[in-house]
């Protein structure tokens, strides 16, 4: 049996389908769902009630399960010791430029490739997918070397450039792009459009799920970026939310009152994105996985 | 025929135009660097300073002394900044590398080596001459020296003694520390301070590279040979050394393991009541100074003979700065100017490194803690610490050996024999 | 394509590709030219770079750290794969169901997945504490005396794997339960009809049939595990005496706090050699059918 068999519209997995019996007891479901539940979100119920604690009240034994005077005072002390609005603003800008730099250079380079002949055009698309199996650790020297040639250290350029252009999402949307009926743009030309009208206005509109999904991963991997803006920030002005944090560990060890109140500062705007457009999210994991 | 070709050269084209782009940017010279602007007769030059000492808890300090600067220099303004010890030296060698060194930055005695060695230093000599030089504490003045030539100004100078808690040793009924306390005896007082039950333990001094080197000295042995070239980490003293301190934890019990701390910071023990001794710097006086009960200082146990650390920070000048003369002027100001000297003594920001015993009566004044004439009597049996030119290396090298030996999974002979080896290999 | 010739197509062939193969060349193609050549010297960024041949790979097979880092990324890969794998598989058929509020359980799942791989190692960093920690109280009510965790030798690596597990649990839930909805009811009804048990049902229709998602979902997961870098500097910084040391954190320590930068590269590439060699292994057993029928 061959995944050929499979549906070829991808099943959506917010709309489970019946069946009947089921693979697992009844009973052993309920148990598995309720355990998992539970281990999924009691660490974020402690992350938050530690983070109402004042600080200093947090180290003792055995622990509160819940703050008996719950306070904001670590959040007060977090926000006046480290920059955290100012990091925070900082992964907003790094998060935004890169997103919408991964969703532009990609979909007009996925166009090059999808749509466009030209001599050399395979042979420079292996090259990309080749680049995808090699690890970012391996550029991270020379790049950070590049990053003091040109004196980016510890600026905004320094922070973004590598994120901009994605071989990935080029890859992603050339995917997309190829399952475009033709007929489309055919009728776009005929109608004396040229090649950016057609992109703009027949291949980009129908690959609207493709699209969403690459935000999606561009904004999780950005957002929650740590290896590069750690050894190309310094400034604390310019540090982003993760490296903001790691940063407050490091001075707090254990004050974790704050720990965790930085930390709660930095998951929720993320954790509200996805609440928001959470079957965005989950389609978009969902189809990278079929493809 | 003809799109092929086209398209072919269009491929060209982008590469070409990027090759240009490419060396376009790498000519732009990262010599726009920010260390001061151009020194135009009447627009102020800025300088950048680089320290680790100073934050968090002696910023309004190192404010008050750079005020005091900026009245005497109306031309010159100082700007600081900060990183955190443990990845300062990190911070600063990318700096460097980057073409956008400060213009003055903070050195340690054990570091100062690598950097001078790398050219990265400014050679000082014909601006410090010898009756300048008579201002510093000679140890200190000497140890920013290579080859004959200065590179840098001592800035202060700390060492490592034994606080104790009075009160502790009261209810235990065990007499304070003396001057011929040996190991023996502090064992023997750790022994009955230690009250498991309570969470108290008898002492604390961490198992690192500093603390070892030290201890080791106290048993007469040292990590490289008087002249350098010898590794000598896994002679008998050294061992035995290295085997004291891991008794302490794990045969004797009177000192808390790392699981047992669960990352509390051994000061914040100690303030807490829960260590009876500690060994640290002289530069937690400030931050002992609201404990909630009485301590004080005294001479470390030694084995066979007595030692203490001597520590030094100085101030080194960039090699590349294009304000030489201010910057220069900021080094000594920070560093043997009666101000700057006067604010230092006065919130306990280590000492400063000067041969004037007046300032030091002042300081010697102050209390907690009481015995600070301590500080001054360990002054006699100091010890350096050991430098290589990979420093860093030689650091994590042995500090990694030492935890293993600490954690059971080698013998202390095992590790310091296998640090010797690995030593020699970053002496090469 | 359409229309077009010449240089008007090579007009609209550097609009559309120079933004993305222009940014890729730069910060990804000459990186990793630079970084194999870079293997070959020695380099502090001070002083000039010294060309040293392959010295830098033959430090690296005399390098203690370097194989403990390796031991240990391999550690990692033993411990996490399988775990995620399997809960994963376990609780995505537990979630696959109709059941009133199933989509609630489903976010909850998904918010690890979404958190920065720092607030989840601080998070887990004070769960694990030995002394004021959730885990050894929750230990300590049922009798057990919770280790060191982060603290010891022993359990810091098994802390950190079961950190990551908790993190990617949601992600490689959801990868399999798009596998799961994709199998047609038809061939349970018709297994069942054959008198097949629910374990008959699943060892000779669901596992088949995960076949490619499965295949996937190791792939992923074994790639980003050799990378492991962003728990392991947060919760240990590679310590307790060297007891979580990995392969990044190695490239990263040269590069950054010895100034070794050729010696970094020369770590970096036998990564990617890795990884590599572990990719075309999975493949590899995809084609002999491992990954297919029974």
């Amino acid at each position: 049996m061959h995944s050929s068999l499979a549906p070829s519209t991808p099943p959506n997995p917010m709309r489970p389908q019946r069946r009947r019996g089921g693979l697992l007891s009844k009973t052993l479901q309920y148990l598995l769902l309720i355990l998992g539940a539970a281990v999924m979100v009691i660490p974020f119920v402690w992350m938050v009630t530690t983070s109402l604690k004042a600080p200093g009240a947090v180290l003792t034994v055995p622990p509160e399960l819940f703050p008996r005077q719950p306070t904001l005072e670590s959040y007060r002390r977090v926000i006046e010791t480290v920059p955290l609005p100012s990091m925070f603003v900082n992964s907003l800008i790094v998060t935004t430029v890169s997103v919408i730099g991964q969703l532009t250079t990609s979909a007009l380079a996925a166009y090059a490739f999808a749509r466009m002949e030209w001599r050399g055009r395979d042979a420079v698309f292996v090259i990309y997918l080749a680049t995808l199996m090699v690890p970012f650790q391996v550029t991270i020297t020379p790049l950070f070397i590049l990053m003091q040639r040109l004196g980016w250290v510890d600026t905004y350029p320094g922070l973004i450039a590598p994120t901009i252009v994605s071989a990935f999402g080029t890859f992603l949307l050339r995917q997309a792009m190829l399952s475009v009926p033709r007929e489309y743009e055919e009728a776009a030309f005929l109608d004396g459009g040229n090649h950016w009208t057609a992109f703009r206005h027949v291949v980009l509109p129908m690959i609207g799920p493709a699209l969403a999904t690459l935000t999606v991963f561009a904004l999780m991997s950005t957002w929650n970026s740590f290896l590069w803006p750690l050894f190309v920030t310094r400034d604390e002005r310019l540090m982003t939310l993760p490296v903001g944090l790691a940063m407050l560990h490091g001075r707090f060890t254990t004050e974790w009152s704050m720990v965790m109140a930085g930390a709660v500062i930095s998951v929720a705007p993320i954790i509200l994105a996805y609440l928001v457009a959470q079957r965005t999210f989950i389609r978009g994991v969902a189809l990278s996985g079929l493809k | 025929m003809s799109t092929r070709f086209a398209s072919r050269w269009s491929l060209v084209f982008v590469i070409l135009l990027l090759a240009a782009l490419l060396s376009a940017c790498t000519g732009v010279a990262p010599a726009a660097a920010p260390a001061g602007g151009a020194a135009a007769a009447q627009e102020p030059t800025t300088l950048i300073y680089f320290t680790f000492s100073a934050a968090p808890d002696h910023l309004k300090d190192l404010d008050q002394m750079i005020a005091a600067f900026e009245a005497a220099n109306p031309t010159v303004k100082v700007k600081v900044e900060t990183a955190p010890f443990d990845q300062y030296f990190t911070k600063l060698q990318t700096l460097i590398a980057g073409g956008t060194a400060p213009d003055a930055f903070e050195l340690n005695y054990e570091n100062f080596v690598s950097y001078a060695a790398k050219g990265a230093l400014l050679d000082v000599s014909s601006l410090a001459n010898a009756e300048f030089a008579k201002r510093y504490y000679p140890l200190a003045y000497s140890a920013f020296s290579r080859d004959g030539k200065q590179y840098g100004l001592p800035e202060s100078f700390s060492n490592v003694v034994l606080y104790y808690n009075k009160e502790l040793f009261d209810a235990a009924g065990v007499d304070y520390p003396t001057a011929d306390w040996t190991w023996q005896e502090e064992l023997a007082a750790a022994q009955k301070l230690t009250d498991a039950a309570a969470g108290v333990w008898g002492e604390f001094s961490p198992v690192q590279f500093w603390e070892f080197y030290k201890t080791a000295a106290q048993s007469g042995c040292s990590v490289l040979s008087a002249d350098g070239t010898q590794v000598t980490i896994n002679e008998p003293g050294c061992v035995e050394s290295l085997t004291w301190m891991i008794d302490k934890i794990n045969k004797y019990k009177i000192s808390p393991t790392d699981a047992e701390m669960a990352g509390v910071s051994d000061g914040d023990m100690f303030k807490q009541g829960k260590l009876a001794m500690l060994r640290t710097g002289i530069w937690m006086f400030d931050g002992f100074k609201e404990a909630p009960f009485v301590w004080d200082i005294a001479l470390e146990p030694g084995n066979t003979q007595k030692a203490h650390h001597f520590f030094s920070n100085g101030v080194a000048v960039s090699a590349t700065t294009p304000n030489p003369e201010a910057a220069w002027a900021w080094a000594q100001f920070l560093t043997s100017s009666p101000e700057a000297a006067k604010i230092r003594v006065a919130s306990s920001w280590e000492l400063p490194a000067l041969n004037d015993q007046s300032l030091f009566d002042a300081w010697l004044a102050l209390d907690p803690p009481a015995s600070r004439e301590v500080v001054f009597q360990a002054l006699d049996s100091l010890v350096t610490p050991p430098v290589i030119e990979k420093q860093s290396q030689m650091q994590d090298a042995v500090n990694l050996l030492l935890e293993q030996a600490k954690s059971g999974a080698i013998t202390p002979q095992e590790a310091l024999d296998q640090a010797k080896t690995e030593i020699e290999a970053l002496l090469k | 394509m359409i229309g077009e010739r010449g240089w008007r197509k090579a007009g609209w062939l550097v609009f559309f590709l120079l933004p993305g193969l222009g940014g890729l060349l730069i910060f990804s193609i000459l990186p990793i030219l630079a970084s194999f050549v870079l293997t070959f010297f020695s380099w502090d960024l001070l002083t000039p770079p010294r060309y040293i041949g392959l010295g830098n790979y033959f430090q690296l097979l005399g390098d203690k750290s370097f194989w403990a880092a390796l031991v240990h990324t391999l550690t990692y890969i033993a411990g996490y794969v399988p775990l995620v794998v399997v809960l994963g598989l376990g609780m995505a058929m537990a979630v696959n169901t109709t059941l009133r509020g199933i989509g609630v359980v489903r976010t909850l799942f998904f918010l690890p997945v979404v958190s920065s791989w720092v607030a989840v190692a601080l998070l887990w960093s004070w769960l694990f504490n030995p002394k004021f920690g959730l885990i050894n109280y929750l230990l300590s009510l049922i009798g057990i005396t919770g280790p060191g965790w982060l603290f010891d030798p022993a359990w810091a690596m098994p802390a950190i794997i079961l950190t990551s597990v908790w993190k990617d649990l949601g992600f490689v839930l959801v990868l399999f339960l798009g596998g799961l909805q994709a199998i047609p009811n038809d061939y349970y009804e018709a297994a069942a009809l054959d008198g097949a048990s629910r374990a008959a049902q699943f060892r000779f229709v669901t596992l088949p049939l995960l076949g490619p998602t499965t295949f996937f979902v190791f792939i992923i997961s074994l790639i980003s595990s050799f990378q492991v870098f962003d728990q392991v500097w947060i919760m240990t910084e590679g310590g307790p005496a060297g007891a979580t040391t990995v392969l990044v954190e190695q490239i990263v320590r040269h590069a950054f706090s010895y100034g070794e930068m050729g010696y970094a590269a020369a770590i970096s590439w036998v990564l990617f050699a890795l990884v590599l060699g572990a990719t075309l292994f999975q493949f590899r057993l995809q084609r002999l059918g491992v990954f297919d029928a029974q």
